[in-house]
């Protein structure tokens, strides 16, 4: 699509989006949905930029969610932070531990770089679930309300509804980051590495310090995510640290397509809106999505997109070049 | 502290996770393939051996037979599904539907056996053997026989039989095999079968030790990581004597820091090993 197209496309369906909780019936659980919707989305975004891009499977991204959270937890109810210093200490934080799990697994490819950061992933839920400092298995409750207020205009929000906005100006920041990221020298180095390391090489294209940069650029998103769960949610506990959140992220990934700009978008917005309007109870709901997970890898590995394309092909008139 | 029960730990322990990893290294070794639902088969294979002993009333090796055959079955279907992606070499594929496979057994076997734990008894796990004060029970012991059988057995199985030569083959070049008339399909799924099977065996071996959960999988499979990397991937001797290692480590660990940060440490332990030497502790045997 070209970029005047693509500016249009973005113009009509941004408002679209604003107001879908609102068409849906506008009614709480409506808004309590959008707002998952959006936070899940902005979390799977940045392990989308490893596995579409870089072509590396992250099991540590629940991680970096896990930190946003407990930063934020921490932070606003011991020390007393508003949700700026929150929100900062979230992506330095996430940065800190991307360069720290970034340093350790870089020469790690393949299933070890994957077995290596499931690891981290279940080091850090005994961790939390453990050790006091962080609430063990408690967690840490209290969190205060969201209060983005800048002097002379009041940003707080006591509900899912007033949420909303915030929720949804994160996730749009997101798919700005993304689109970016993609059309920058850093996404397409990425790309390189993934398809052709040896022509990435060839072209000047150190992968490690590629591989390296793409880790620090995605971590932040995925916490930032973390950070706005922490205040929806009010508490946070060793619970976000749960496989869900990681069968969650892959399935977002996958399902609609790889490196499709609203894929992970329309992927979480699916499976949520299973989870809560046609919940058959949590057992089936793992079930579902995991079926789901499977089932477009092995029979649609392109994603749901797979299906859609030839008919699109079909009914294109000749291409205009 | 008294030294030689903690040793007595260390080298149970060690068995165990052997055990436990065996269906991994062949995976790993053999089709450079990976499990991520290997922790959730080996919750499977608990809940059955539990079911079967509790549930049907089966005499023990029964319940294993049983435990074994459905984790054999497990192990198929799982392979079937992926058999495209195996054929192409599709890690990443692979990587993440094993993780969704091991997912959905989580959510069946909670829908089936509900989410609070089970003690799993055998005939062996409730009695003991004293030597001084030093004691284990013979579960412990059978299990240290078991994984030395299954061990040997399985070298002299990939060493000296067809079977293992065709393995062999496949390990060292699928298309080249291929070329050769090896049915590379049915060594994957036949791999896919042990590993579905030893995973089994060792659930119904080890499980015992612990009170059962439906929720096991996720941290159990750490430990066969540590195992499999540190072992040098895929080699079998090194897998056993990383498994010992990791528990006599595990044991002293516990009884000398803490109980609660053991994987913890272990992982430590392979970040550590994965930094000053990527190839595993087994590297320079093979």
């Amino acid at each position: 699509m070209n970029p005047s197209k693509r500016a249009i496309a973005l113009a009509l369906l941004a408002p679209l989006g604003y107001f879908a909780p609102a068409l849906a019936g506008g009614s709480g659980a409506a808004y309590s949905a959008a707002v998952l919707i959006a936070i899940f989305a902005v979390m799977a975004y940045g392990l989308d930029m490893i596995v579409s891009d870089l072509g590396e499977v992250s099991l540590a991204h629940t991680v970096f969610f896990a930190v946003g959270a407990y930063t934020t937890a921490l932070l606003a109810t011991r020390a007393g932070a508003g949700s700026w210093t929150t929100l900062a200490a979230s992506v330095v934080a996430a940065l800190v531990f991307a360069a720290l799990v970034g340093a350790v697994t870089l020469r790690l490819r393949e299933f070890v770089f994957s077995l290596v950061t499931y690891a981290i992933a279940v080091v850090a839920a005994t961790l939390a679930a453990n050790w006091a400092f962080l609430g063990g298995s408690d967690g840490l409750r209290g969190i205060p309300l969201l209060d983005l207020s800048i002097p002379g205009v009041k940003l707080a929000a006591r509900n899912d509804r007033e949420l909303w906005p915030f929720a949804f100006a994160l996730l749009v920041f997101t798919l700005y980051l993304m689109d970016r990221f993609r059309r920058s020298r850093l996404g397409s180095a990425a790309v390189m590495t993934h398809l052709n390391s040896r022509l990435a090489v060839v072209s000047g294209i150190d992968p490690q310090r590629v591989r390296l940069q793409v880790f620090l650029a995605s971590a932040p998103i995925t916490a930032s995510a973390g950070w706005l769960y922490a205040y929806q949610r009010a508490y946070v506990s060793a619970d976000i640290l749960d496989s869900y959140f990681l069968i969650l992220m892959l399935t977002a990934v996958v399902l609609v397509g790889r490196r499709i700009l609203l894929g992970p978008l329309l992927a979480t917005a699916l499976v949520l809106s299973q989870e809560k309007f046609l919940s058959l109870g949590g057992y089936a709901d793992k079930i579902i999505l995991g079926t789901v997970l499977i089932a477009v890898l092995a029979f649609f590995p392109r994603g749901l997109v797979g299906f859609v394309e030839p008919l699109r092909a079909r009914f294109a008139r000749v291409p205009d070049r | 502290m008294n030294l030689l029960q903690q040793f007595v730990n260390g080298v149970v322990l060690g068995h165990a996770y052997a055990l436990v990893a065996i269906g991994w290294t062949v995976l790993l070794g053999v089709a450079r393939l990976v499990n991520f639902g290997h922790g959730q088969m080996y919750m499977l294979g608990a809940f059955m051996t539990w079911w079967a002993l509790a549930g049907l009333g089966l005499p023990y090796p029964l319940a294993i037979a049983v435990a074994m055959a459905v984790g054999a079955l497990v192990g198929l279907v799982l392979q079937r599904v992926m058999l495209q992606a195996t054929m192409q070499q599709n890690l990443v594929s692979i990587m993440i539907m094993t993780l969704g496979f091991g997912y959905v057994l989580h959510g069946a076997a909670a829908l089936v056996f509900g989410s609070t734990g089970q003690i799993m008894d055998t005939p062996l796990s409730t009695r003991e053997i004293t030597f001084g004060d030093t004691w284990l029970t013979w579960q412990d012991a059978a299990i240290v026989v078991v994984a030395i059988a299954v061990f040997v057995v399985l070298e002299l199985t990939l060493e000296r039989t067809r079977v293992g030569r065709l393995v062999r083959m496949v390990a060292e070049d699928p298309k080249l095999a291929e070329l050769a008339g090896v049915n590379v399909r049915s060594v994957y799924l036949g791999v896919f079968a042990f590993e579905g099977a030893a995973v089994a065996l060792a659930a119904a071996m080890v499980g015992p030790r612990t009170p059962i959960l439906t929720s096991m999988g996720f941290e159990e499979v750490i430990m066969t990581f540590v195992v499999v990397v540190l072992g040098g991937i895929g080699s079998v001797w090194g897998s056993y004597l990383a498994g010992l290692a990791l528990g006599l480590f595990t044991a002293f660990f516990g009884a000398l820091v803490s109980p609660a940060y053991t994987t913890a440490a272990a992982f430590a332990v392979l970040i550590a090993v994965l930094v000053l030497r990527p190839g595993g502790l087994a590297a320079r045997a093979r």
